[in-house]
């Protein structure tokens, strides 16, 4: 079962300075069937990022448990995969190699690892980048390896902390009708954290409003697929639904 | 709220600082506790390795016929009389130098040339030129500091943005202006980097130099004491030589550029 | 008005060696010496200076040909690359192991790093007259020297570099499975690499001005030692033209091996630090 499940996590940071404990994330339960993508919306400092954290296995939970794949787990490992905001492409790797870095891990030989990556590339419409450095790419291009990098390792689940935050409008929507279509061929099970309503909307099956440290509401998205902007732009349904994911975030 | 978390994170500031401080010496005690253990678990003979007291003695001794303030007095007068000659001469140059494109498409291969060339290798000469003695060490002391400090006041100022000697024009400078309130402090970060980096090689030429060509200063008082084999005289004057650089370099050298650097937010 | 202005010759003359020096940098960095050499001679033939003081450019170039036509230019020579070569091999694997560990491990950094700051602090040179006790006039004194220096700015460097490795690089290895040593090679290495070639660079600097000074303090061959030797015995024509050599030199190793080196991987991966 490619699923992730949270039970009662909760985490506590040590302010030294303050000389006190902060509570960021607290009592949160949350349950991503296999092959769903749920989306975590809520103003910046509600513990998005803590959340993710702990789940990726970089941050240790201070209490509560994490479920992937039937297995608990604890620290960073493959079975999930994470694409990160500042795209954390290795600059001295190619796109190729990037995208081939999971496979080799996983002692996957030359040739066969670079058809894995190549066939993931042109999933993403990048088979012409394949030999370039990150830092000759632009910035929704450098979003799409990352993106692609996280896929070809093929992991249960796929974590993503606001991936698309730091592109330009325009590429922002391309990228997320990009990721709904590739959500939609390839059926990865997904966790998407971001502050912005109308992504969280436009991409997810269900979206998961944080306030606080806490799970304020759930809301189920039933619009259609495949979803486009401009189809979105004028969908009644689409606007009330954002209207009232935004309603809860401000009044978190 | 901010103001609170000021109040709050003052004396945590101190305690912060007090603690780094200890950091650091900590382990220098513990290098010093593991030197004379050494020394006396293997019995080391002082001809080879001398004990922490025998160099306190030697250092005391130093101190109490006033040799040592001699030796430093003398080793700093002319590094500061070079550095200084270094940087009236090699700033200027470098401005005139940056300002014209043609004159500095020339001059930088030179400059490069003898700054790599600056400080040790010009002990020879200069001891011929100059004879043994003050002429000659802060001659290379000069030297070591002034093609390093010339070559990258030019690239400071080859660096300022023409946007900025057009606004100053535009707003009613003339040349004078054009160079108190464009040039220099437009070049400023990286006059100060040179000066460290020349000032780094300035040390260790001065070192040298007076090994070879005087007789006083720190690294005559070393040589000295080889001839005689008095390694406690030795290692005390490295370690003032050490204590020194670690004064100059981070009480003077790395505020001085960290505040030209960072507060302009100029950072390269 | 659509007139061509005539250019004066010596702007038009100027714009074609701007544009030869674009396409041929080499040209650039050697052009400006000419005028420079011919100063020199001229200053020289006027006997400004006594010519024994101050000699010309055809005498220093007659001194090379006869040193190495008597074969000890070439010898000297080899024999500083070689030391300097050895010594810098050295500091730089002992440099790169030591960054490494004390650039990764918490206390290994709490423990080293005030102790390299302050052995850095003291100085290769300084180490002279105690290296002379203990070895004596020999090859050790020199290949410490250069080794105490390459090492320091190697160290400070790559631990600068592995700890400016952004944390997101650990965590996407690790998220995609690297273990624990693959990290050290396909992240914390190249991560670091741009700094530790600046390392390398500073390292060669200062190594190279210390081997000299080692030379002309200790040696009994190298190009310091005949630079030294040239000195007691009143030529500066010999003097002068070792400083030419060592100017040379620092350009070839420059030319050859860092700049190269700089080209293949920090520039091309758009992290420069310098
Ligand atoms: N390392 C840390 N130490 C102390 N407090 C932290 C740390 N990281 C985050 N926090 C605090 O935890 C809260 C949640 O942070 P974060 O998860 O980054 O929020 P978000 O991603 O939703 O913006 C914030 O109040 C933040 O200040
Ligand atoms: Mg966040």
């Amino acid at each position: 079962m490619k699923s992730l499940t949270i039970n009662h996590l909760s985490k506590t940071y040590f302010d030294p300075y303050a000389a006190k404990h902060v509570t960021a994330v607290q009592d949160v339960s949350l349950d991503v069937p296999e092959g769903e993508f749920v989306a975590i919306v809520g103003p910046s400092g509600c513990g998005k990022t803590t959340i993710l954290n702990m789940i990726a296995g970089f941050l240790p939970a201070s209490g509560g448990d994490i479920i992937v794949d039937s297995r608990k787990v604890s620290g960073p490992g493959p079975d999930r995969g994470v694409v990160f905001q500042s795209h954390a492409l290795f600059p001295w790797k190619t796109v190729l190699e990037n995208v081939a870095f999971g496979p080799k891990m996983r002692g996957v030989g030359l040739k066969e690892r670079e058809e894995i990556a190549r066939d993931y590339l042109a999933l993403a419409g990048l088979s012409h980048a394949a030999e370039r450095y990150p830092n000759e790419l632009s910035g929704g291009m450098q979003q799409r390896v990352g993106v692609v990098r996280a896929l070809a390792n093929e992991p249960a689940v796929l974590l993503m902390d606001e991936p698309f935050a730091s592109v330009d409008a325009q590429t922002r929507m391309t990228l997320q009708e990009e990721l709904t279509r590739i959500w939609q061929a390839r059926r990865p099970t997904i966790l998407f954290i971001t502050h912005d309503v109308p992504e969280a909307v436009f991409l997810a099956n269900r979206v998961v409003v944080l306030s606080k440290g806490r799970v304020l509401e759930e809301v189920e998205i039933d619009l259609p697929r495949p979803r486009s902007w401009d189809a979105m732009m004028d969908d009644e349904r689409f606007k009330t639904l954002s209207a009232r994911v935004l309603q809860l975030v401000r009044a978190a | 709220m901010s103001a609170l978390a000021q109040v709050d994170a003052k004396p945590s500031m101190a305690w912060k600082r007090l603690r780094s401080a200890l950091y650091f010496v900590f382990p220098l005690l513990c290098l010093v506790f593991i030197w004379e253990f050494t020394v006396r678990i293997f019995s080391v003979h002082p001809g080879v390795f001398p004990g922490v007291g025998a160099v306190l003695k030697a250092g005391a001794e130093s101190i109490a016929n006033g040799s040592l303030f001699l030796h430093i007095g003398a080793s700093l007068a002319r590094v500061l009389v070079g550095t200084i000659l270094a940087v009236l001469v090699g700033v200027p140059l470098g401005i005139l130098m940056g300002v014209s494109p043609g004159v500095s498409t020339i001059l930088t291969p030179l400059f490069r040339f003898f700054s790599v060339l600056a400080g040790i290798a010009w002990i020879p000469i200069a001891t011929l030129w100059f004879g043994y003695g003050f002429g000659a060490i802060t001659f290379v002391i000069f030297n070591a500091v002034f093609f390093v400090v010339a070559y990258n006041t030019l690239l400071g100022v080859a660096s300022i943005p023409p946007q900025l000697r057009n606004a100053a024009w535009s707003l009613g400078a003339n040349r004078w202006d054009m160079l108190k309130e464009v040039l220099l402090p437009g070049a400023l970060p990286n006059i100060v980097t040179g000066i460290r980096t020349g000032l780094g090689f300035a040390w260790r030429g001065l070192i040298a130099a007076e090994m070879i060509a005087t007789n006083l200063g720190l690294g005559y008082m070393l040589f000295l004491a080889r001839d005689f084999y008095r390694t406690e005289l030795i290692v005390f004057g490295m370690i003032v030589i050490g204590i020194l650089w670690l004064l100059i370099d981070r009480l003077v050298l790395a505020p001085l550029e960290r505040r030209t650097i960072e507060r302009w937010g100029l950072v390269r | 008005m659509s007139e061509a202005v005539a250019v004066n010759p010596a702007l038009r003359l100027w714009s074609g060696y701007l544009r030869l020096v674009a396409r041929h940098p080499v040209i650039g960095s050697v052009v400006p010496f000419l005028p420079l050499i011919a100063l020199w001679a001229i200053v020289v033939e006027a006997g400004v200076f006594p010519r024994a003081f101050f000699p010309g450019p055809v005498d220093v170039f007659h001194s090379f040909v006869d040193l190495t036509r008597k074969g000890i230019l070439p010898a000297y020579l080899a024999d500083s690359i070689v030391r300097l070569a050895v010594g810098a091999a050295a500091g730089m694997v002992a440099g790169i192991l030591l960054g490494l560990l004390v650039g990764l491990n918490e206390r290994a950094h709490r423990a080293l790093w005030p102790v390299l700051l302050f052995f850095q602090a003291i100085g290769d040179i300084a180490w002279l007259p105690l290296l002379i006790i203990w070895f004596g006039f020999g090859l050790e004194t020199m290949t410490f020297v250069i080794v105490y220096t390459v090492l320091f700015p190697v160290v400070l460097n790559t631990v600068l570099g592995v700890r400016s490795i952004p944390l997101d690089l650990h965590r996407a290895a690790q998220s995609l499975g690297a273990p624990r040593w693959r990290i050290l090679t396909e992240v914390v290495l190249p991560g670091a690499l741009p700094n530790i070639i600046t390392g390398l660079r500073n390292g060669l600097g200062y190594g190279w001005r210390a081997l000299i000074a080692a030379e002309m303090i200790v040696g009994t061959s190298g190009v310091g030692f005949m630079m030294f030797d040239a000195r007691r015995a009143g030529s500066v024509v010999e003097i002068l033209l070792g400083m030419i050599i060592l100017g040379l030199l620092w350009y070839a190793v420059d030319a050859l091996i860092l700049a190269p080196i700089e080209r293949a991987t920090g520039q091309r991966w758009g992290m420069v630090a310098r």
